[in-house]
């Protein structure tokens, strides 16, 4: 037991993620040719038009359900879309964000990005505090016009283009289907006025997705919907990201190797569940830190990953470094 | 005693709009004062207009007082309504001056003031409907009520009343533990207070600085006397209904208040007035225990179906709760009475949400004019406002929302509350389901309500009528005025209906010597200009006074929401032009003059139906379409939608039309055919054609997904030619589920070999569920004769501009067309989900001896027709070179944005040197 335990504590978790990550992404966005589907109610961002997606991502179903004619929305009619919600929360609360970190595609794609900026010896990006501060609060801003957007259709208060607005305004919309060969997406609509803004928007951001993922570690994460959608629900969630403060050096190593530049990850060592709304649950900061035991995963409160000094040596290539300098 | 205390943030007395209205008792005591005046003068104005007129009394007592301010406030700022009650104002001053006496045990019982509600108001209300709702009325349950509360205010010390006696003392009580509001103490000023002034100020003798430690504000009416008295009293905003989530002293007359009122308002309501007005009705077990029980007991006045519904209400509820609770409290191995309480405060949400939607509903639609206008007449003047709503304006179904909120709310407190019990994490999580029941009823009631009237439909008459389903135009008949004798001088001189019945939209005229008296301006124009009776001195019935005037000088409302008679489109006349419009305001519809009005009824003889239905000769050509031939009037024809709600069967009328000889679509009056469906499972059926008047429609349910086929056949011989007419609408079903399997055998194209001539579109690669025909693609038709292939067949594509296209068959039967576009509009109108039209006609003639219908033929000459539709292409609203455009120029742009925005920098920014392969 113990030795499976090390194991696992020790284990490179950069690999392990980029092997499930791959996983992920082949389901998600090939599931199709291997008659691969999870239903509808995935909760990350495995783009729905994507013909071959083994998996949708929640938002596009919901918003149809949700612009429903209200007297309909709002009767028994609509058990479906509860349904539908439950299954959502099912798949999310087993493994919590770390959907984001691990198998979201369009993360992935992400992740890709910055591993050739990498190659290519590219600086990478980080926002200031305060720029953080007011740029988190938009993920909030594209949740609401996910539920309104469509409600609002469903009241006859917006035309029936605005049913699926932030579908239209998503870059995994026109960047999911491209590994699957469909560049039709990739197109301005004009045949009304408010398909044409929306579509352009759509277009724009995912030019702005492309070049900003490629300078800034996982750029749109910090923008996504489907982010504060989790967090909302997260305190049911199973797994747990935690934090023993008293064992805080508060040395920065898991702030300096946060994608999401989550602050909180070294600074607050009062709260035991250390999940915030930007967090992907990535894990780098657990493998990055140095402390036994400060930072731990947790599955129904039993610590499934820890972090070691163990760990972090073997990690850190230290020992390695040290017969070098000797 | 402290004068000065800091604060708190959540201390609704620091705000500063909030904290004057609450806190400032200059303001309160001028409120209540203004609140005490409208009460007596409602009474008062009660009583001296005690006609119909009188709409003030009735926008004090049931426009505001109940239910909109209370039902509202009490889920959100708590008792305010209590605070500033009139009885409870006044009573004040009269226990001070009273007596003092302690009351007596027997009537310090809550349930006095709970079972005078239930049983008193809301068990009246439903045997003698609308009893109390008049003036008198009211006024006099009010005077009745203020005498009583007097009386004991005066007898007993503490205001016993409003604690035990008032009918919704406890009620309030009761449903202020869900606001947000909370009156309490800063603890530091209070632990070295000696005086309690709050104590002392209290009237109803309460301790203000124990309300945090008991976690319970128990009969606090948030009279605010305290917070004069000290300034150490808070009132603080706090999470909903936070003190259900923790332990305090229950009170069974507020767990019992819950259950009651819940069977009594929403579910009896939901029995009575929901299920009540469905066709369904008179199966449902309360009409029929009325209907038993008529036999041997005369009810006399009393609305007998009403009583049993609120009985059985009772019964049904209290069964539910009690039933679940007891599993619970088995499971949990607890005292049965300690769950029973414990848990049963998760009831408090069910009633009082679903009431604010109601009282919302109700104030938007009626109310708020009711108010208005109400307090106008009250102090003298006029005012005439419209409704902020009209009934089935789509926004107004956002209340429908809050009746799930009170359902998750109630299951979140349950939760709660059950957290709170010492036992077993696994007995707590059986039990929760059961300790559910009354949750679970409560949503049971709503979703079979709305499965009854989604099924059976609502019965005629519709809401807001108590009384039947009388119609607007009828009066009875000692009310109308006949101005025509003989013996059927009840009846409409030209279609023989009851006049009485139609008496508002009644005519008279003058024929010779006579009187001819008509139900409606449609029989009158009838008479007058297609009959041509010579008919002078018209006149109408004015709907405002019921008295005939002449015609000529009248207002007619047209349009209007109000049925029409004998028409589609109503017209009422009115004296008064301001009546005219008042009305018209009402209930849509503009104002006209008698000659307009007479137009608009002329045109009930020009609809197409009359003179659109006949039969094809032999060469016509016959098609289907999904589109009424007789568009109706005032709602905009959309078709190409299958119809059925949700939960029913979808199912598809189409109508076969075709043109004749002088080029004029023309429908059937009769269709002579033979009709055959070939449904998604590829089983044939015959069908009929419709019993609608006018145009024969055909419908066909469709059960599952797939393609259902509709066929055409006739014969016809003529000029020894036979004359065989097929024609095929084909319709593909889809309910966007996930289970639906694309088969390709299923959905192939299909004919049936009782059709010798068809026409099949075959399939191409890759089609789904979701396949449309668009413009600019390829579309290929097989023409088949007696089941096999046929060349040479001549094929036409013919769409709704006029263009048309021949070709002949190849060897395979196969003829192939591409789609043009041909629909330009202007960009503003462009509409991507346009349908364009479209009709194949296939001809084929071969050289056959027969004999049908005991006549020679040496020709057969074979004709089909498939219609279908195609959207506008993608190409023509959609462009990939300017989507590219934009986004690679975001890209670039940013790009080199943020280069330059790099390189300016002198030194690069601070940078964080670690390893980044972690």
């Amino acid at each position: 037991m113990k030795k499976i335990r090390d194991f696992i504590n020790k284990a490179d978790i950069k690999r392990f993620r980029f092997w499930l990550q791959l996983f992920f992404f082949v389901i998600f966005i090939y599931g199709g040719y291997f008659a691969i589907n999870l239903g509808n109610s995935i909760p990350v961002f495995s783009c729905g038009y994507d013909r071959e997606v083994g998996g949708m991502c929640y938002f596009l179903p919901l918003q149809h359900q949700l612009a429903r004619p209200l007297d309909v929305l709002f009767s028994v009619a609509s058990i479906s879309v509860l349904i539908g919600f439950v299954t959502f929360l099912l798949w999310f609360i087993v493994f919590n964000k770390a959907w984001c970190g691990y198998a979201c595609p369009l993360g992935t794609m992400q992740d890709w990005l910055t591993g050739l900026r990498k190659k290519l010896g590219i600086r990478y990006s980080t926002y200031t505090q305060p720029q953080f501060n007011k740029l988190k609060k938009i993920k909030y801003i594209m949740l609401a016009i996910v539920i309104l957007s469509p409600i609002a259709v469903g009241m006859g208060l917006l035309g029936g283009e605005w049913r699926t607005a932030f579908c239209q305004i998503c870059p995994g919309r026109m960047i999911t289907p491209l590994f699957v060969g469909d560049v039709s997406q990739w197109s301005l609509d004009f045949s009304t006025k408010s398909a044409m803004i929306l579509t352009s928007i759509g277009l724009v951001f995912t030019g702005l997705f492309v070049v900003g993922s490629f300078i800034k570690k996982r750029f749109f994460c910090f923008f996504c919907p489907m982010s504060a959608m989790h967090y909302i629900f997260s305190d049911a969630a199973l797994l747990k990201l935690k934090k023993d403060g008293d064992k805080c050096t508060k040395c920065g190593d898991c702030y300096n190797v946060c994608d999401m530049q989550i602050k909180d990850i070294a600074d607050d060592v009062e709260s035991t569940n250390i999940l915030r709304d930007d967090c992907i649950m990535c894990l780098k900061c657990v493998a990055a830190c140095p402390e036994d035991d400060a930072l731990h995963v947790d599955l129904v409160n039993y610590p499934i990953f820890k972090s070691t000094k163990g760990g972090f040596v073997k990690r850190m290539e230290i020992e390695e470094l040290e017969k070098k300098n000797d | 005693m402290v004068n000065f205390i800091k604060r708190d943030k959540d201390d609704i007395y620091s705000k500063p709009i909030l904290g004057f209205l609450f806190k400032n008792q200059k303001f309160l005591l001028t409120l209540k004062l203004v609140v005490l005046f409208i009460f007596l003068y409602a009474i008062y104005y009660g009583f001296a207009h005690t006609g119909k007129d009188n709409n003030f009394t009735y926008a004090v007592f049931w426009g505001i007082f109940w239910s909109l301010f209370m039902v509202i406030t009490l889920p959100t700022f708590g008792r305010i309504f209590c605070g500033i009650c009139p009885h409870g104002f006044v009573g004040k001053y009269i226990t001070k001056f009273g007596l003092k006496k302690t009351m007596p045990k027997w009537m310090q019982n809550r349930y006095i003031g709970i079972l005078l509600l239930v049983i008193g108001w809301w068990g009246i209300y439903y045997m003698f409907p609308g009893l109390f709702r008049t003036p008198l009325g009211t006024a006099a349950l009010f005077t009745v009520m203020t005498f009583i509360a007097f009386v004991v205010y005066f007898l007993y010390k503490d205001m016993s009343y409003c604690k035990y006696i008032c009918p919704i003392g406890t009620l309030t009580r009761a449903y202020s533990k869900l606001s947000f509001t909370w009156l309490g103490t800063y603890k530091s000023a209070c632990n070295e207070c000696k005086t309690f002034e709050c104590a002392t100020a209290c009237p109803y003798n309460l301790k203000p600085f124990t309300f945090d430690s008991r976690n319970s504000m128990t009969d606090c009416t948030l009279c605010m006397d305290c917070s004069a008295a000290c300034e150490a009293v808070s009132f603080k905003t706090k999470k909903p209904s936070f003190s259900l989530f923790s332990k305090f002293q229950t009170l069974k007359a507020e767990v019992w208040t819950f259950i009651l009122i819940l069977a009594s308002i929403p579910i009896t309501m939901s029995f009575h007035h929901g299920i009540g007005r469905s066709n369904a009705a008179n199966d449902m077990i309360w009409s029929k225990t009325a209907e038993f029980l008529k036999n041997y007991i005369n009810f006399g006045s009393v609305d007998a179906v009403g009583l049993f519904a609120f009985l059985y209400a009772l019964a049904f509820t209290v069964v539910a709760a009690l039933i679940g609770m007891f599993i619970a409290s088995k499971i949990l191995q607890k005292d049965f009475k300690k769950i029973f309480y414990d848990l049963g405060y998760s009831y408090a949400p069910l009633f009082i949400l679903g009431s604010i939607a109601h009282s919302l509903e109700t104030f938007f639609m009626r109310g708020y004019e009711r108010i208005v206008e109400g307090f106008a007449q009250g102090f003298g003047f006029s005012v005439d406002v419209a409704s902020l709503a009209k009934r089935g304006d789509s926004w107004l179904h956002m209340f429908g929302l809050l009746k799930w909120v009170a359902i998750a709310w109630a299951l979140i407190i349950l939760y709660k509350r059950i957290k709170l019990l010492d036992a077993s994490k696994v007995r707590k999580i059986i039990a929760y389901p059961f300790a559910a029941s009354l949750v679970i009823f409560f949503l049971s009631v709503n979703i079979y309500r709305g499965h009854i009237i989604d099924t059976y439909g609502r019965a005629s008459g519709g809401h807001g009528s108590h009384g039947g389903g009388a119609m607007f135009q009828s009066v009875s008949k000692d009310k109308a005025i006949i101005l025509q004798s003989g013996k059927d001088k009840h009846l409409c001189s030209n279609c023989s209906m009851k006049l009485p019945k139609f008496y508002k939209t009644n005519h008279a005229a003058h024929l010779k010597d006579e009187t001819k008296q008509y139900c409606s301006i449609h029989c009158l124009s009838e008479a007058k200009n297609i009959k041509k009776m010579p008919l002078r001195d018209l006149k109408v019935v004015d709907v405002t006074s019921l008295k005939f005037i002449d015609a000529k000088e009248a207002f007619y409302v047209v349009g209007s929401k109000k049925k029409a008679t004998m028409s589609e489109v109503s017209k009422y006349a009115f004296a008064l032009k301001a009546d005219a419009i008042k009305f018209s305001k009402r209930y849509r519809g503009r104002v006209v003059n008698f000659a307009e009005a007479e137009k608009i009824a002329m045109k009930d003889f020009d609809t197409p139906a009359k003179n659109m239905a006949s039969k094809p000769s032999v060469s016509d050509v016959v098609y289907f379409s999904d589109k009424n031939p007789i568009p109706k009037k005032g709602k905009g024809s959309h078709g190409g939608h299958s119809h059925g709600g949700w939960g029913k069967v979808p199912s598809k009328k189409v109508w076969p039309l075709f043109e004749d000889s002088s080029e004029k679509l023309r429908c059937f009056d009769d269709i002579k055919a033979e009709l055959y469906l070939l449904d998604a499972n590829l089983k044939v059926s015959k069908l009929n054609q419709s019993r609608d008047r006018g145009c024969k429609s055909v419908s066909f349910k469709m059960p599952a997904n797939g393609y259902y086929n509709l066929f055409y056949k006739a014969k016809d011989i003529e000029n020894k030619t036979l004359y065989i007419s097929t024609s095929k609408y084909e319709y593909m079903r889809f309910n966007h589920s996930n289970d639906a399997v694309y088969d390709n055998e299923k959905m192939a194209a299909h004919s049936i070999k009782e059709v010798p001539f068809d026409i099949l579109r075959l399939r191409e690669e890759g089609e789904t569920f979701y396949h449309r025909l668009y413009s600019g693609e390829k579309i290929r038709f097989k023409v088949l004769l007696d089941s096999k292939e046929i060349k040479g067949a001549n094929v036409t594509l013919s769409t709704k501009t006029g263009w048309s296209k021949t070709v002949k068959t190849d060897k395979n039967g196969v003829a192939v067309f591409t789609l043009i576009q041909d629909y330009f509009p202007d960009w503003d109108k462009f509409d991507r989900r346009h349908q364009n039209k479209f009709l194949i006609t296939a001809t084929y003639t071969k050289d056959a001896k027969g004999e049908y219908l005991y006549e020679d033929y040496d020709k057969v000459k074979y004709t089909s027709t498939y219609s279908s539709l195609y959207y506008p292409g993608e190409s023509s609203y959609k462009s990939y070179a300017y989507g590219l455009f934009a986004a690679s120029a975001a890209a670039i742009i940013t790009g080199f944005i943020i280069y330059f925005f790099r390189k300016r920098r002198e030194k690069p920014f601070k940078e964080v040197k670690f390893n980044e392969k972690n």
